[in-house]
């Protein structure tokens, strides 16, 4: 360290050297290098002649988006996309909605054994698709519900409620109680303090988990695997799953197809990165 | 009871009405199921035909049958890859890098978390061709002179399984280290100034006063990574399918395999079980010890 | 705002009563799983075999083949144009894999490729037996016995059901790249398995790889198969296949067989990084010559339209060699057939997509993707093919006069291709020993059929 004087002015004091700077700069880099060229590898590989075999990082002679066109078209993502789009706008309102509901009662009225309550929600955090897939698919065929977007709707909401309960519930325990108080002194119904006082104070963590529940649903692949026999009806991921074995000599496709999956949910982490990183850092786990 | 206690026991008791959506969707549809294949797990069933009661024979099997116990080894060991080197990868950055504010960060965050946004499944495919036979990592040894370390990753006995790990290492590195920087930032920095006022060195410092206060992140790190070491199913399913012999076998696979195409819902049942206790107990050990000695 | 793991997670005593008021709520559930097989659905296709008027579309999902099918789907909708089929492909691992439970669900397709499990889902009532079809069509004289043999289903009562007709056969054997031999001093295809053994050498001597094995797959079973076939008397591998009771795979003759894949694995005679390729890549690679290329390839005849097309007069093709030469003509080998769902409501319709395949129309379309044609007993009017597909046919009509086409060795349970496929690298890494491995099979196999699998 060069001064080794560290100012009085706290935080805004602590500078660098030189070295340190740019050295913690150039970790940072490679690091980031690390993450990209994946990425990048996969991407160049979806430009090079469909059906071409692809043989580590080369540059492509001529960019073209044939492969996308195939992928899109010939091959179903169109399709696949849907069935993932339909899934999640299926899941994502209704999570937010009865997570929402659960967790005002639970963080703000102090109901009977609504501990208890809390408490066996936040067991689920640990239910791994593992533990739970196999009867789910007995079960939900005998009542016509395999097959089908509602019966993984319905499971994903499931597994999702845990934590969305929790984040709910923290939240709006943290809300000023003053604030409940005083809305409810001047005569408020419970729905009224939730919906005029509270929830138009909770959209950040609203839209964080609503996010969140976005990306565990695109990204669900065990759950779809088991429970969507039907082709047309199997997801993005469970598309490119099924996908793999079969286009192994057309590699440029299948990455093209590999980009078309990543893509929607990695702009939505783009437009929304606020809400995300929020989330992933407050201790949200891929799903 | 007055008739004031009366409608004030009633209105709590209506608090449930908005708990009970959430409560019975969650209920039906992942409690239910996880009884549901606790109770599975103590018969012997095809999925088809009528099964038969064999007590807890499937629990027996989970533990001497050298597939399946190899499988949970190989969980604990990708635990490594997916928990233990992220975790050391995001204090060696955070040690580096916690001494300074840096303007420019928002943006690395963002690309070192992409990984952890985007599927397994397309993240398993993506390295599927990294560790092909003519892939990048066998181009990048090449060219660096280790020609002769070259291999097909993912079909070598000795490999595969690290391999896999490496990927978990990949995906969730960046998370661990956003952790840990976010954390660091949320220290009192007068703890760092009296710090170096003493004259703590860099290793002094990190050890003494930024590692106590990132054990709330490091319990959360642990834990999520654990878990997604643990009920790993994604990235095995699409990189090596478990191969080659039994050697990146993991129970996730194995439980899909034994109850939909080997027709042992009993024992797929009772491995699922088993995993879940697993998965319980160490996430409640690392909650107890981060707690302890606060 | 906190953490879920840290602050929240007390997985303490209420989580226990939680988990306690739950459970009464599973009593529902308290019943033995599962259910004796469904009487009420119909099992047998109708006696009429008049496809209806109307316009009707049936689904078909398969595994192999996929231009073949496309073509067989076009040629039938000429002949009935009001016909419809919508064909689903699935890569064949994941096409086993979840082929029970496509079967079982309630939008099952219509029609579906037969492969293994198929007789698990014709013990449950999932596919229609076509005895009734068979008899009305006259299938019987017009396609070989010993396929019809193996679409009868397993276990007790086997053969007397048909569920699946055959499109095209099946059979595995030995590719090689004449010029690449011709460079090691090899002229012709080998006559006796040590002849074979010392062309490997040969091969490798010159500095080449000797065999291509995609074992990543299933290119190691169909390796290992080849050698047992030779080695095993075929009355005895067949009784193991179909799991009639006292038949092993363990035997002084398999243990050879299985330690000589051993051997050349440990020789260097297989590629190199054979548990890390697929079929599919091993095939590429054996097509584009180069480094990776080798002299010989292990595959099937479904390899042929793509080997041909590529290296033309240059490739070659010979079943396993036994011990002897001139001895009986082995071969892995099974049909590509198809079975119709039970859940169908167009059975007629997918009757007469079956009787379509023994059309001589379909033949022909069938051997020009490399597939050979299920002729009748006798039936020699389909031309043999030029080239590689010609010797492919060859070997073919030699194995079927021969009565030597066995079963693939994973159609014996369910459960057997992962044993199978993760064995046999095992082999070829040298993990296991031979005596383990053949051990591990018949464990398997034990427990299938001490279940009552197959019935």
């Amino acid at each position: 360290m060069r001064a080794g004087t560290p100012t009085r002015r706290a935080g805004a004091g602590r500078t660098a050297s030189h070295t340190e700077r740019w050295g913690g700069y150039g970790l940072l880099t490679v690091l980031a290098a690390a993450v990209v060229v994946p990425f990048l590898n996969v991407f160049l590989a979806s430009m090079q002649p469909s059906g071409k075999p692809v043989t580590g990082m080369s540059w492509p002679q001529r960019w073209s988006l044939d492969n996308y066109r195939e992928a899109w078209s010939v091959a179903g993502f169109s399709e696949l996309m849907r069935s993932s789009l339909v899934i999640a706008v299926g899941v994502v309102p209704a999570t937010l909605v009865l997570a929402a509901l659960a967790g005002y009662a639970l963080g703000t009225m102090r109901l009977p054994g609504g501990d208890g309550v809390a408490a066996l929600f936040v067991a689920g955090l640990t239910i791994p698709v593992e533990l739970v897939v196999v009867p789910l698919y007995f079960d939900l065929r005998g009542i016509g519900l395999t097959d089908s977007y509602l019966g993984v709707i319905l499971v994903e909401i499931a597994l999702f409620l845990p934590f969305g309960v929790f984040w709910m519930r923290t939240h709006f325990r943290a809300a000023p109680a003053s604030l409940v108080e005083a809305a409810r002194i001047d005569g408020a119904s419970s729905l009224t303090i939730l919906f005029r006082v509270l929830l138009p104070l909770a959209r950040p963590p609203l839209m964080t988990l609503g996010v969140l529940v976005f990306m565990w649903s695109w990204n669900q692949f065990l759950l779809v695997l088991v429970l969507v026999q039907d082709a047309t009806k199997r997801t993005a991921p469970a598309g490119l799953g099924f996908f793999v074995g079969q286009n192994n000599t057309d590699v440029p496709m299948l990455a093209a197809g590999t980009v078309l999956v990543m893509l929607p949910i990695t702009l939505l982490y783009l437009i929304f990165q606020r809400s995300f990183v929020a989330g992933l850092l407050q201790g949200a786990f891929k799903g | 009871m007055t008739a004031r206690g009366r409608t004030r026991g009633g209105r709590r008791l209506r608090g449930y009405l908005f708990v009970l959506p959430a409560l019975a969707v969650y209920l039906a549809f992942a409690v239910l199921p996880a009884l549901h294949t606790a109770y599975l797990s103590l018969f012997d069933w095809d999925g088809v035909t009528l099964g038969s009661w064999a007590g807890l024979d499937n629990y027996r099997r989970v533990f001497t049958d050298p597939a399946l116990r190899g499988s949970v080894v190989n969980a604990l060991v990708l635990v490594v890859f997916f928990a233990l080197l992220p975790i050391l990868a995001g204090l060696l950055l955070t040690a580096l890098l916690a001494r300074h504010r840096r303007p420019g960060m928002a943006g690395y965050r963002l690309l070192f978390m992409l990984p952890q946004v985007v599927p397994l499944v397309a993240v398993g495919v993506t390295w599927r061709w990294l560790y092909g036979e003519d892939g990048l990592v066998n181009e990048a040894l090449d060219a660096v002179g280790l020609g002769g370390f070259t291999r097909a990753w993912l079909g070598d006995f000795d490999w595969a399984l690290i391999a896999v790990g490496l990927v978990g290492t990949w995906v969730l590195s960046g998370l661990c280290m956003m952790l840990f920087l976010s954390g660091v930032h949320k220290v009192d920095p007068q703890l760092y100034e009296a710090a170096r006022l003493d004259g703590a060195g860099p290793v002094r410092e990190f050890v003494s006063v930024t590692l106590p206060q990132l054990r709330g992140e490091l319990a959360v790190a642990l834990t999520v990574t654990t878990v997604a070491a643990l009920a790993s199913f994604d990235i095995v399913y699409v990189t090596t399918g478990g191969g080659p012999g039994e050697e990146t076998t993991v129970p996730g696979l194995l439980i899909y395999r034994l109850a939909f195409s080997a027709g042992k819902v009993g024992l797929a049942s009772a491995l699922g079980v088993v995993l879940s206790l697993l998965i319980l107990v160490i996430v409640y050990l690392v909650n107890r010890l981060s707690r302890t000695p606060s | 705002m906190a953490h879920p793991w840290t602050t929240a997670y007390r997985p303490g005593r209420r989580a226990l009563c939680g988990a306690l008021l739950a459970a009464p709520l599973t009593g529902c559930a308290a019943l033995t799983p599962g259910s004796g097989p469904d009487t009420s659905r119909t099992r047998t296709v109708p006696r009429a075999t008049a496809v209806p008027a109307g316009d009707v579309t049936l689904r078909l999902t398969f595994a192999d083949a996929p231009e073949m099918v496309d073509a067989l789907i076009a040629a039938f909708h000429k002949r009935h144009p009001n016909v419809r089929i919508e064909p689903a492909y699935t890569q064949f691992a994941d096409y086993v894999k979840s082929l029970k439970l496509t079967m079982a669900s309630e939008t099952a397709p219509d029609l579906a490729q037969f492969a293994v499990g198929m007789n698990d889902v014709a013990a449950r009532g999932d596919i229609l037996d076509l005895t009734p079809y068979r008899d009305a069509y006259g299938w019987r004289e017009r396609f070989p016995a010993t396929a019809l043999d193996q679409l009868a289903g397993s276990g007790p009562g086997a053969g007397r059901h048909l569920f699946g007709v055959p499109a095209g056969l099946s059979m595995t054997g030995i590719y090689y790249d004449k010029r690449r031999a011709a460079r090691a001093g090899v002229r012709r295809p080998p006559r006796t398995l040590d002849e074979f053994e010392a062309q490997l050498a040969a091969a490798r001597r010159a500095g080449m790889t000797p065999l291509g094995v995609g074992a990543l797959d299933s290119g190691g079973l169909h390796l290992w198969a080849g050698l047992i076939n030779n080695a095993m008397p075929p009355r005895d591998y067949r009784a193991w296949v179909k799991g009639e009771p006292g038949a092993t795979i363990r035997t002084p003759a398999t243990l050879r067989a299985t330690r000589r894949l051993v051997d050349w694995s440990r020789r260097g005679y297989l590629s190199e990084s054979a548990n890390g390729t697929t079929q599919v890549d091993s095939t590429g690679g054996f097509i584009r010559g180069g480094s990776a290329g080798s002299v010989f390839l292990v595959n099937g005849n479904w390899a042929a339209g793509q080997v041909a097309e590529a290296m033309g007069e240059r490739a070659g093709f010979f079943l396993m060699p036994a011990e002897r030469a001139h001895a009986r003509a082995m071969a892995s080998g099974f049909s590509v057939s198809y079975a119709i769902s039970a859940r169908t409501r167009h059975p007629q319709a997918a009757g007469a997509f079956l009787d379509f395949l023994a059309s001589r129309a379909s033949a022909k379309l069938v051997s020009g993707f490399g597939f050979l044609p299920p002729d009748g007993p006798g039936d020699t009017s389909v031309p043999v093919p030029e080239g590689v597909l010609g010797e492919v046919a060859r070997a073919h009509r030699r194995v079927t006069a021969d009565d030597g086409m066995n079963h693939f060795p994973d159609f014996t349970a369910p459960d057997m291709l992962d044993p199978l496929r993760a064995g046999v690298q095992k082999l070829i890494a040298d993990r296991t020993t031979p005596g383990e491995f053949l051990d591990s099979l018949q464990d398997v196999w034990r427990e299938h059929y001490s279940r009552g699998g197959g019935r």
